[in-house]
């Protein structure tokens, strides 16, 4: 059962992976950059589960806590960057700028 | 059960970055999350269910509602990007081997409960010190960003 939740894992962190370098607009690049975080909490909370290392359960809390860091953040720098440059997609964001 | 709930997850991933309309993708987003803290449940991880559901489902889906208030009802077209279906198939099929091939037979003991208590106690101090490097390297982020954009703000007014 545990290498079925390891597969399990990684096939949501290669969904994850496969959106971050495919999609360039900013909502899908957040939810591939969520799940890449949450193959990693699934993957150690299935192996503080099965293996009985629960020291991992406490890394899974923090890497919760960063997500919501990250995504309160990004999504500030987000509607920030759409007020002033009227762009959605993030690689046009510094189209044609030549200051510093 | 357990392995219905897992797939039922990796679907509703995919398709909240396939759907081409913002707020079904939202929500097979919010579903995958809410299916995953569940999983956490059956599990016997009730705070980390618990966790997933409030800040997960709760929180952040909220916060991409901001988001989809500025995209609009519809995605914008991407640039096509062929090198991506390669490049995340062959990690993944190097993971699966590295899982698989390299680290077989885990021998599989019974979690003890009273541990998770002691592991904040112990740790609390590194815990912190990490959790205080990352906010204060999201807020020089945010910093640094937000007066790249007043400087391009300035400049386009000139």
């Amino acid at each position: 059962m545990f290498e079925i939740e390891l597969l399990f894992a990684i096939a949501l962190f290669s969904v994850g992976l496969y959106g971050v370098t495919s999609k360039s607009d900013f909502l899908r690049i957040f939810f591939s950059l969520e799940m890449l975080l949450n193959a990693v909490i699934l993957m150690l909370a299935s192996s503080a589960h099965h293996l009985g290392m629960t020291q991992n359960l406490a890394v899974a809390y923090m890497i919760i806590v960063i997500a919501t860091l990250e995504a309160a953040a990004g999504v500030l720098i987000f509607v920030v960057a759409n007020k002033l440059t009227d762009k959605i997609i993030p690689d046009q964001f510094n189209e044609g700028a030549d200051y510093e | 059960m357990s392995i219905l709930i897992l797939l039922s997850v990796v679907i509703l991933a995919i398709a909240s970055i396939t759907i081409k309309k913002t707020v079904p993708a939202m929500i097979a987003f919010a579903m995958m999350m809410f299916m995953l803290g569940i999983y956490y449940m059956v599990l016997d991880e009730k705070l980390l269910g618990l966790l997933q559901v409030f800040v997960y489902t709760g929180g952040i889906v909220v916060l991409m509602l901001f988001g989809i208030t500025v995209i609009g009802p519809e995605f914008p077209e991407a640039k096509k990007r062929p090198w991506a279906i390669v490049s995340t198939l062959l990690v993944a099929v190097a993971l699966a081997y590295l899982v698989l091939v390299l680290f077989p037979d885990q021998q599989t003991i019974a979690a003890d409960p009273d541990d998770q208590a002691k592991i904040f106690a112990e740790h609390y101090a590194d815990f912190a010190l990490i959790f205080a490097l990352v906010g204060s390297s999201l807020l020089y982020g945010t910093m640094k960003m937000a007066k790249l954009l007043t400087a391009k703000r300035s400049y386009d007014d000139v």
